[in-house]
């Protein structure tokens, strides 16, 4: 075959979802198959000065953006997915599963599967969704809607079922927590507002004020460059970080592990023991405090509550000053490095850079991290022109309703959403927050719920709720609601990324959930506990709509045609509750009378781009994208937070005061004997939640705190199977039997204490469980750590106690981030890690090990009858 | 006519593996007649990422190293072929002919870059192409260029003297100088070994910045100050030499070590005393 095309396709391969699209790329097809995935040219149909791209100057360098899209590993391996042998091509139903018998939920997890015709799935659909509202109500009904996947806009993914559970009369909707900033939210909300995530307000043109003002970056407690690889600005964040230390631009990454992007950015490495930052920040404050090296003139303008702060830092409140030596002892890091960093800080314009994630943000008390990281941030002149909180992933996380930090489009910029073809989109956001349904569950609480059938908790976790939401109390069971009986979902991946997963596997066998149903494109994770499994297809076989407004080169907006014939039997997810919808009656009611083509023609008439007088259809339609021109005057809009800075009376925080919160008046008020999340952030030791530090008695048998980042090789539980990537060597580690194992990072010197080798087969374990892992000794990684990403996927050896995937997660704590805090404490806890005998396992559990697998990982065939 | 060439710049290498999956999408389950036959879903690396650790914790550093086929002038695969089934295109890319190298087991084996693949099905050594059935369609670079998103790989034709890469080559290393085989593929920051260490005061628990560090060997003698942490890293030292490490801090004892650059070499946090 010749290198040529038949015909050239545009599609968006970024996996955030929620309708937000990001990685552009061009498609090309032949013969009715994907031939290559390639970058996607800016330039291809317009001329450059069409869209005016823009530069960034500063010390005498220049910073421009390619003019073609940067297509990640994963989009590149999109072909691997499509063709993934784990697809699901036509319904399945577990095969000892009977709605109109014995249903066998105990058997989740371990049944096989026989496959349906269409017809024979919706029939049971049908009858079970009526018998259980006519048993229970709607409200029984429990949709997970929600998460990162395929990013599509008409065909969802998630959450296309909300609407037709809503002219069925409402369901229990699953809340998704702010899990990957989780300490942002329930913490820094408190000191700056932030509202709705909690991170620094308004990040508008931070990428060039570092260049312009910067002279050093923290880059604290996760792997940010890797963070952005499937969602958002992507490898841009990395080009640019080269930019940086080009001008000069130090980099010191604070983490316990010399994570992908340390170890090529990194100027200074510091290692942290996972979650002990706040011990590190309290002692750099210290430091700051007793050699009055902070800005005076700036907490007495800017701050209130600095002197309860101070007190406590200095020991005056309970009698421990928060020295260097005493964090050292917490921290594992050394006096003297600690009193370095903050004399450096000190004399350095410093910015904190983060890619959300990562060991600090998300385990055990993570808002007083996160608090006190404001905190020293305000010491030194928060919003000052070079001195800010930076999350590269600003876009990714926040769709087209905040702000860009990078030079912003006309239309998308400062106040204005947009461009965006969110009209379109069908599925579920939690962006913009409206309202909360009247019965919802964390999913962090989503075991407590089945498994205690009850819970009472402050704050909703939605992710996208102001924080005075924190303070409401609900109760589940919801008045007038009765406990849920089905489970409807599309997003299938509390195993692998949620807290004590192990715990969900019993929830979900449990005889209170009559009916569980998924809909997905692979046979993944929580699909495995399902009585219903629907063949979902993959974007590449759907005509859709989409913008691009976070790759951080150009927002665009583009059509994206369909390529290639769905396969097997699957549809989209729009399609399929289509089709639960006409049986129901509800069609025309359900698709607001309209056709996937007038969705796509609806997105692009509301999109704000027709409306500017910009491009006409039959023009889009013919070239197929349109490409906003950049805003060349964006220096002018104030970077940060600036105009606080400069005026803080004027340009007030959402906090009760307007103020930067030392002291959180509204924790003060709601919660004033809260000993984990006091007014005043403080270190905690432990608690009646958790108990997962060096010092706990745990320790003696579980000795090392184990931590996860964003996976650099898959997107959080996606793309576990793309062949091309588990060859990498430190994606996977083959063991003795073939199979590719998920990595553990272990020190070269604790490896050797435990007598394990670089590729030896271990046991990663707690109370909780244990996890299988393929040891990847190395001097990556501080004594005393053992980092297992999350996201990998479940392969159960014992369903509840024994996983052979490495979903570490499964393990992880299963109470919430504190007491009054619904969030997931999933990174720096107590694990022991030992060689295991694979023989002896394999004779124990034939059945598991005989499961057939591919250099992709599992395949459907092992589920099926 | 042209001559390509491809200079790949270490520093600028983030290690994200998209040219390793750019040249699998362009060639797994895809024949061009007279170039390649398709590469197996797994197992070759036509452009292999080299990940190596160096040092040790907490002063340790990770070199990615891109290593495609270096279409070399003298190229060992072309002399190990019979029947003329390797040539070197006047572009100066080499080409295994996929016809006439069916069974040719020897032309693996001949390639010292180990950038030769056996494919098994095929009964067939196969390899980077430069992607020359894009380059002959109009094509200005091959995918794995294409897609890397620093710009650490670069490539483009000798003979216009404006291009990147005929500015650069030169200054280029080749990865193995010693195989002689006159590679079109050439290195800019190919890591070396370094030297590196950290300095405390052993009496007030403050970690030693500014501090005069001398590295000396029997040729050459380098010096540098220590930062604000104490550290120093003296970078790009030759393989294998000897070297003394001496240490002067004002008003403490002068401290002198002795190391060999047979690996990295980082000495450690070592304490000053008065």
């Amino acid at each position: 075959m010749s290198g040529k095309a038949e015909k050239t396709f545009i599609k968006g391969t970024g996996f955030g979802a929620m309708g937000i699209n990001s990685h552009m790329a061009a498609v090309d097809v032949k013969d009715g198959k994907i031939v290559r995935i390639r970058p996607f040219h800016y330039d291809w149909k317009y001329q450059p000065q069409d869209f005016q791209p823009w530069k960034i100057e500063a010390r005498g360098k220049v910073f421009r953006p390619p003019l073609k899209s940067i297509v990640s590993p994963f989009g590149l391996s999109y072909k691997k997915s499509i063709y993934s042998p784990n697809r699901i091509l036509y319904p399945l139903k577990r095969s000892d599963w009977d709605p109109d018998g014995e249903r066998n939920p105990q058997n989740r997890g371990k049944s096989k599967y026989v496959r349906i015709s269409w017809d024979e799935a919706l029939e049971i659909i049908i009858k079970e969704i009526k018998r259980i509202i006519n048993t229970y109500g709607s409200f029984s009904i429990f949709a997970q809607a929600d998460g990162h996947g395929e990013t599509k806009v008409v065909h969802g993914p998630h959450g296309c079922h909300l609407r037709l559970l809503d002219l069925l009369g409402g369901c229990t909707l699953q809340i998704r927590n702010p899990d990957s900033w989780e300490g942002w939210y329930w913490g820094a909300k408190h000191v700056w507002g932030g509202e709705p995530f909690g991170l620094m307000p308004n990040p508008t043109n931070l990428y060039a004020d570092i260049a312009w003002h910067t002279d050093m970056l923290l880059c604290w407690g996760c792997d940010p460059t890797t963070t952005t690889r499937g969602f958002g600005s992507g490898d841009m964040v990395s080009k640019w970080s080269y930019w940086c230390s080009d001008l000069g631009i130090k980099q010191i990454y604070i983490c316990p592990d010399l994570n992908y992007s340390a170890a090529v950015h990194a100027d200074k490495w510091i290692p942290v023991l996972p979650n002990t930052d706040a011990a590190l920040q309290l002692a750099i404050a210290y430091q700051w405090i007793s050699t009055g090296t902070y800005d005076k003139e700036y907490i007495a303008t800017h701050t209130l509550g600095f002197e309860k702060f101070a007190d406590y830092v200095l020991g005056h409140e309970d009698g421990i000053p928060k020295t260097p030596k005493w964090a050292s002892a917490k921290t594992g890091v050394p006096s003297r490095i600690i009193k370095a960093l903050a004399k450096l800080w000190a004399s350095k314009r410093t910015t904190i850079m983060h890619g959300l994630g990562g060991p600090y943000i998300r385990g055990a008390y993570s808002h007083e991290p996160a608090r006190l990281e404001v905190y020293l941030l305000a010491m030194q002149g928060l919003g000052k022109p070079g001195v800010h909180s930076f999350a590269v992933i600003n876009r990714a996380v926040f769709g087209s309703e905040d702000h860009p930090a990078y030079p912003p489009s006309p239309g998308s910029i400062v106040n204005n959403p947009g461009p965006t073809v969110r009209a379109a989109y069908r599925g579920y956001s939690p962006f913009p927050f409206i309202s909360l349904p009247k019965q919802f569950i964390p999913k962090t609480m989503v075991h407590d719920a089945i498994l205690n059938g009850s819970f009472t908790i402050y704050g909703s976790s939605l992710q996208s709720t102001p924080a005075n939401e924190q303070f409401i109390k609900y109760q589940y069971p919801a008045k007038d609601c009765q406990p849920i009986h089905m489970i409807w979902t599309c997003t299938p991946c509390l195993m692998t990324c949620w807290n004590d997963s192990n715990k969900i596997a019993d929830a979900y066998r449990h005889p209170s959930i009559e009916f569980f149903m998924a809909q997905h494109p692979w046979l993944e994770n929580d699909c495995l506990f399902a009585d219903l499994i629907l063949p979902v297809n993959t974007k590449f076989e759907e005509e859709d709509i989409a913008d691009d407004t976070e790759s951080m080169t150009f927002e665009t907006i583009f059509f994206e045609e369909r390529c290639i014939e769905p396969l097997g039997e699957s549809k989209s997810d729009y399609e399929i509750v289509c089709m639960i919808a006409q049986k129901l009656g509800l069609l025309e009611a359900y698709t607001e009378g309209k056709s996937v083509s007038e969705w796509i023609k609806h997105g692009f008439d509301t999109c704000g781009v027709p409306a500017k007088g910009l491009i006409t259809w039959d023009d889009f339609r013919e070239k197929g994208y349109y490409v906003i021109p950049s805003d060349l005057n964006y220096e002018n809009h104030p970077a940060g937070m600036y105009d606080f800075y400069k005026d803080p009376e004027k340009n007030p925080l959402t906090t009760p005061s307007g103020k930067l919160e030392f002291e959180s008046a509204a924790l003060a008020l709601h919660f004033p004997g809260d000993k984990e999340r006091p007014p005043v952030a403080h270190w905690v030791e432990k608690s009646d939640l958790h108990d997962e530090r060096v010092s706990s008695k745990r320790a003696l048998k579980y000795p090392l705190l184990c931590q996860s980042n964003h996976p650099r090789h898959r997107v959080h539980a996606q793309l576990d199977d793309l062949s091309w990537l588990r060859e990498i060597p430190a994606c996977k580690i083959k063991g003795p039997d073939g199979y590719l194992y998920e990595p553990v990072w272990i020190h070269t010197d604790e490896a050797a204490k435990r007598g394990i080798r670089n590729g030896d087969i271990v046991k990663v374990f707690n109370e909780r469980g244990g996890v299988l892992c393929g040891a990847y000794v190395t001097e990556r990684i501080m004594h005393g750590v053992a980092y297992v990403d999350h996201g990998a996927r479940y392969d159960p050896i014992v369903p509840g106690e024994l996983d052979r995937g490495g979903a570490i997660n499964t393990i992880t704590p299963h109470n919430i981030t504190s007491k009054n805090a619904a969030g997931m404490a999933t990174s720096g806890f107590l694990v022991e890690v030992e060689k295991t005998d694979l023989d002896e396992l394999r004779r124990q559990y034939p059945a598991a090990f005989k499961r057939p697998s591919s250099p992709a990982g599992l395949c459907l065939d092992r589920v099926i009858e | 006519m042209s001559k390509y060439a491809m200079v790949i710049d270490i520093n600028k290498c983030s290690g994200c593996y998209n040219c390793t999956l750019a040249c699998k999408d362009e060639h797994c389950g895809h024949d061009y007649p007279g170039y390649s036959a398709s590469q197996p879903m797994t197992g070759h690396f036509w452009m292999r990422l080299i990940e190596r650790e160096r040092g040790k914790y907490p002063k340790v550093k990770v070199a990615y190293t891109p290593i495609p086929c270096m279409q070399c002038s003298d190229a060992a695969c072309i002399k190990a072929a019979t029947d003329g089934a390797v040539y070197r295109r006047e572009d100066g890319i080499v080409i295994i002919d996929p016809v006439k190298a069916k069974g040719q087991k020897q032309i693996v084996s001949a390639c010292p870059y180990r950038a030769i693949y056996w494919n098994e099905e095929l009964q067939l050594p196969q390899k980077c192409t430069f992607c020359a059935h894009l380059l002959d369609e109009g094509w200005k670079e091959p995918r794995c260029v294409e897609l890397c998103p620093t710009g650490a790989i670069m490539f483009g034709d000798m003979e216009d003297k404006n291009s990147q890469v005929a500015r650069t080559f030169a200054s280029g290393e080749i990865l193995h100088p010693e195989y002689e085989l006159k590679d079109s593929v050439v290195y800019l920051n190919l890591p070396k070994k370094f030297i590196a260490g950290t300095l405390a005061y052993s009496d007030t628990d403050e970690c030693a910045g500014n501090v005069l560090v001398t590295l000396s060997s029997v040729s050459q003698q380098q010096t540098a100050m220590t930062d604000n942490f104490g550290d120093f890293d003296f970078e790009g030292l030759a393989d294998n030499i000897e070297y003394t490490v001496t240490i002067e801090a004002q008003g403490y004892k002068t401290r002198i070590l002795k190391t060999k650059t047979i690996t990295d070499v980082y000495l450690g946090v070592i304490k000053l005393a008065r």
